[in-house]
C-alpha cells in the first residue's frame, strides 16, 4: 500500500520534472526540473531496493552532473533577452508527441511481456554494495573493465582537447 | 641619490615548507599557546574593559571642540571666520554680529559645528589666533538619535569645560 | 512495533535531528570565544539575562533574536524569487539530513532486539553522507545565481567550483579507507576501530590511514567552505560571496546550514578516523562487561574533574576592574552550584548502575550513554579544530586552492588507494 502510494509519488514527479525540463524557457528551470527528476528516480531505485543504485544516482547524476549542468547554467549567466526565439515550440512538441507516443506504447507493451516483470522485491542483501560489486568483478569483469578503458580514452582526450592551445603556441 | 635596494630571502621553498603541514602545525602550535595562556587566566587578555574602565586620554589628544571664555564668562572668539575658512570639512558655520561690551567689536552671534561632517583635523585649532576654540574636552564618544543632535550650538560648545589643567595643555599643546 | 521500539525511534530521530541544531548555539559560542581567545581579546561576554552571561552563551540569544525580527529583504532585482527562498533551505536541509546515517552509539541490545543507534537504520553509511554532500552544492549555485549580484555570482562560482573538485580528493579518500574496513556501514567501520593495533594502540583510522586522513581533513575543510579555503566569502574581495542579499532570518538559515555542515562533517571524521563513539582502549564488549569498575572510576573522577573546573570558573569569572561587591563574583558561585547539582545527578545515576546487574540492560544502557558521551566530546574537539585552524591559517588564493585540489591532493589519494590495497592484499 505504502510502495505504491511512494511509487505513484515518485513516478509523477519524474513525469513532471521531465515535462518541465522540456517545457520551460528558461535554462535553469529546466535544470531544476531535470533534478526533480533525477532525484524521483532514486526514490524509484530505493523502491526496487536497489540501494547501491539509489546512492549512486544521488551522488553521480543528481549529485555532481547536474551540479555541473547548473554550474554551467550559472557561468554564463542568461538573461530574459538572451534566450533564443522559440516560435514553433508548440508545433514541435505537438510533432514529438506523434512520434514519439507509439514508440512509447510499444516499448511497455514489450516490458509487460518480458518474464518476471511482476517480480518486486527480491531476496535479503539485493543490490547491497556488496552484491553488485561481487556480480560486477565476478560474472561481468571484462565488460567492466572495457567500459573503464573507454571513460579511460575519454579522459584522455579530454586532457589532450583541453591542453591543444598552449601545445600550439 | 638612488633607492637603497635591500634584497631578502625569499622563504617557503624549502621542501620542508612546501609540505606545508609542518609550517601550518608550527603556527598552530602558536595561536594553541595564545588560547591556552588565555583559557587558563583570563585576566592577562589584552582587553580594556571599555565602558567601565575609561581609556587615559593625552593632553595633545583631538576631542569634541570647545569655545574658551574670558574670566568674566564672555566668549573670547570674535568671529574672524579663520577657522570656517581653514575647515577642510565644512563643517563649522558662524554668523557674526556687533560686540557691545567694549572688548572688540565682533563677537559670533551663532557658531555652529556639525560633529557628523567634522573630521576631527584641529586646523580650527591651530587657525584661531585668539586660543578661542580648542579640542580638550577629552569627548570621544558623541551619541545621539537623531541628526540634529549632531549639531553643536554656540551654547552646548560653551557650557562644556577643557578636561586638562591650563598649563598642562599649554605645555603639551603649544 | 511495542513501545520500547517506539522509544527508541524517537530517541534516535530526537538525537540525530537535535543535536546538531543544538550545536549550532556550541559551534558559534566556540568560534567567537575562541576567536577572542586566540587573539588574546575576550570575545562576547556582556550579553545577559539577569545578569547571567553563561559564559558568553547568551550572545546567541541575542544574536538569534536580532535575526528574527530583523526586516527580511528581498531585494526588488530578484526575479527568481523561488530559487532564492529555496537556496537557504537546500543548504540548511542537506546538512542535517546527512547526520542521520552517522552511529552515536554501538548497536543497542535491549529485550533481546538490537537497536541501531543511528537516525535513519540505513545500511548506505558513507554513501549517504556523500550524495547529500553533493546536494548542498544546489544552494550555493541557486543562491550565487539567483541573487543576480556579481559578488553573489562570484562567490557562489568559487564555492561551488571549489565543493565538486574538493569531492573527487574527499571520495578517493574515503575509498582507501572502505579498503581498509571492508565496510561502508558507519557503525561497522566504528566497531572495526574499536580493535586495537599490537595489543595497545587503538585500531583508528588516524594510525592505519595517515594520509587519507589529511586527504580527507583537507577536503571537508575545503567542503564547509572554511577557512583556509573560505575565498567564497572573502570579505575584502566579494563582501559575503553567496549570501550578499540575503537578510534576517534567509540568511540565519544559512547560517546555521554552515554551523550544521561543520558539526556533520567533524562527525564523519571523527567517525571514520578517531574511532567514532568508541571509547579509547575500551572496546563496547570490554565495557559492557566491566560497567561496575567503570562506573566506580568515574564516581571517584567526575567530582575531582567538577573540583578544578570550579576553582576555574571562580578564577575566571570575576570582573577585571575594580568594582564593588562584583556580581559575576555572586553569577560564578551560582554557576558553581548547578554544576555541582549536575554531578550529584550524574553521581546518583552511577549508583544506580553500580548496583544493578551485572550485564543487564542497565549496562547496556550505561555503556550507550558513554559512547553518545564520547562521540560528541570527541566531536566538541574536532570543532575546535575547525575553529583553531580558522584563526590560524590564512586564506588560500584561488589558483592556489585548485593546484592543491587537483594537483596535489588528486594523486596523493590515488597513491593512497594503490598502497592501501597491496598492502590489504599482501596482508590478508
Amino acid at each position: 500500500m505504502n510502495t505504491e502510494l511512494l511509487f505513484n509519488g515518485f513516478a509523477i514527479l519524474a513525469v513532471l520534472g521531465a515535462v518541465g525540463l522540456v517545457l520551460f524557457r528558461h535554462p535553469m528551470n529546466g535544470a531544476m526540473s531535470l533534478v526533480v527528476t533525477m532525484v524521483a528516480l532514486a526514490g524509484l531505485y530505493a523502491l526496487l531496493s536497489a540501494k547501491l543504485i539509489f546512492a549512486l544516482q544521488l551522488i553521480v547524476y543528481a549529485g555532481a552532473i547536474m551540479s555541473l549542468i547548473l554550474f554551467i547554467i550559472m557561468f554564463l549567466n542568461l538573461q530574459e533577452k538572451d534566450l533564443p526565439e522559440e516560435s514553433g515550440r508548440w508545433y514541435y512538441l505537438l510533432g514529438g508527441v506523434v512520434v514519439i507516443a507509439p514508440i512509447a506504447l510499444f516499448l511497455i507493451k514489450i516490458v509487460k511481456t518480458l518474464p518476471g516483470s511482476e517480480a518486486t522485491i527480491v531476496g535479503g542483501g539485493f543490490g547491497g554494495i556488496k552484491e553488485v560489486g561481487l556480480v560486477l568483478f565476478q560474472d561481468w569483469l571484462l565488460p567492466f573493465e572495457i567500459v573503464s578503458i573507454l571513460l579511460l580514452i575519454a579522459l584522455v582526450g579530454a586532457v589532450v582537447l583541453a591542453g591543444k592551445r598552449r601545445l600550439g603556441k | 641619490m638612488g633607492a637603497t635596494v635591500k634584497t631578502l630571502p625569499r622563504k617557503g621553498a624549502s621542501l620542508k615548507e612546501r609540505l606545508y603541514l609542518i609550517e601550518i602545525v608550527k603556527g598552530m602550535a602558536t595561536t594553541f599557546g595564545h588560547f591556552f595562556r588565555n583559557l587558563l587566566d583570563n585576566r592577562r587578555l589584552y582587553v580594556r574593559h571599555y565602558p567601565e574602565v575609561q581609556p587615559e586620554i593625552p593632553v595633545r589628544w583631538r576631542g569634541r571642540h570647545r569655545l574658551t571664555t574670558h574670566e568674566d564668562g564672555s566668549v573670547k572668539c570674535v568671529a574672524c571666520f579663520m577657522c570656517q575658512t581653514n575647515c577642510p570639512a565644512n563643517c563649522i558655520q558662524i554668523t557674526a554680529g556687533e560686540r557691545l561690551d567694549g572688548r572688540t567689536e565682533k563677537m559670533p552671534v551663532k557658531f555652529t559645528i556639525d560633529l557628523l561632517e567634522c573630521i576631527y583635523c584641529g586646523y580650527c585649532v591651530e587657525a584661531c589666533p585668539l586660543d578661542a576654540i580648542r579640542m580638550d574636552t577629552g569627548i570621544f564618544s558623541v551619541t545621539g538619535d537623531k541628526r540634529s543632535s549632531f549639531v553643536l550650538e554656540l551654547s552646548d560648545l560653551l557650557a562644556s569645560k577643557g578636561a586638562f589643567a591650563e598649563e598642562d595643555y599649554k605645555k603639551g599643546g603649544a | 512495533m511495542s513501545a520500547l521500539d517506539i522509544l527508541m525511534v524517537v530517541v534516535r530521530v530526537a538525537f540525530s535531528a537535535f543535536i546538531p541544531l543544538c550545536f549550532i548555539a556550541v559551534c558559534v559560542w566556540m568560534e567567537r570565544r575562541g576567536a577572542g581567545f586566540f587573539q588574546d581579546r575576550s570575545g562576547p561576554n556582556r550579553a545577559n539575562i539577569f545578569g547571567f552571561r553563561a559564559a558568553g552563551l547568551v550572545q546567541n540569544l541575542a544574536d538569534a533574536a536580532k535575526l528574527i525580527f530583523k526586516e527580511d529583504v528581498t531585494s526588488g532585482h530578484i526575479k527568481h524569487k523561488f530559487y532564492f527562498v529555496l537556496a537557504p533551505l537546500i543548504v540548511f536541509f542537506t546538512a542535517v539530513v546527512s547526520f542521520a546515517v552517522v552511529p552515536f552509539a554501538d548497536t543497542l541490545v535491549l529485550g533481546g532486539k538490537s537497536y541501531l543507534m543511528q537516525g535513519i537504520p540505513l545500511d548506505l553509511g558513507i554513501l549517504w553522507f556523500l550524495s547529500f554532500v553533493g546536494f548542498s552544492v544546489y544552494g550555493i549555485i541557486l543562491a550565487g545565481w539567483s541573487s543576480t549580484n556579481k559578488y553573489g555570482v562570484l562567490g557562489g562560482l568559487r564555492s561551488a567550483a571549489q565543493v565538486i573538485s574538493y569531492e573527487i580528493p574527499m571520495g578517493l579518500a574515503i575509498v582507501s579507507l572502505l579498503v581498509v574496513y571492508g565496510t561502508i556501514h558507519l557503525n561497522e567501520i566504528a566497531q572495526f576501530q574499536g580493535q586495537l593495533l599490537f595489543g595497545f594502540i587503538p585500531m583508528w583510522g588516524a594510525v592505519l590511514q595517515p594520509l587519507g586522513m589529511v586527504i580527507f581533513i583537507v577536503a571537508a575543510f575545503a567542503e564547509t567552505n572554511r577557512t583556509p579555503f573560505d575565498l567564497a566569502e572573502g570579505e575584502s574581495e566579494l563582501v559575503a560571496g553567496f549570501h550578499v542579499e540575503y537578510s534576517a532570518m534567509k540568511f540565519a538559515v544559512f547560517f546555521m546550514g554552515e554551523y550544521v555542515a561543520l558539526f556533520v562533517s567533524s562527525a564523519m571524521i571523527v567517525t571514520l578516523f578517531f574511532g567514532g563513539y568508541q571509547v579509547p582502549f575500551l572496546s563496547t564488549a570490554t565495557l559492557i562487561n566491566n560497567a561496575k569498575p567503570v562506573a566506580f572510576l568515574l564516581m571517584i573522577a567526575v567530582p575531582v574533574a567538577m573540583h578544578y573546573f570550579a576553582g576555574w570558573i571562580r578564577r575566571s569569572n570575576v570582573s577585571h576592574y575594580p568594582r564593588e561587591n562584583d556580581p559575576r563574583v555572586f553569577e560564578a558561585e551560582i554557576y558553581i552550584k548547578c554544576f555541582w547539582g549536575l554531578v550529584i545527578f550524574l553521581e546518583v545515576v552511577l549508583l544506580l548502575i553500580l548496583f544493578a546487574d551485572k550485564g543487564g540492560p542497565a549496562a547496556h544502557i550505561f555503556v550507550m550513554l558513554l559512547q553518545m558521551a564520547t562521540f560528541l566530546v570527541k566531536i566538541t574537539m574536532m570543532i575546535f579544530v575547525y575553529i583553531w585552524v580558522r584563526w590560524t591559517l590564512p586564506r588560500f588564493r584561488y589558483d592556489q586552492l585548485q593546484r592543491l585540489g587537483w594537483q596535489t591532493l588528486l594523486p596523493l589519494a590515488l597513491l593512497n588507494i594503490f598502497v592501501t590495497s597491496a598492502v590489504v592484499v599482501a596482508l590478508s
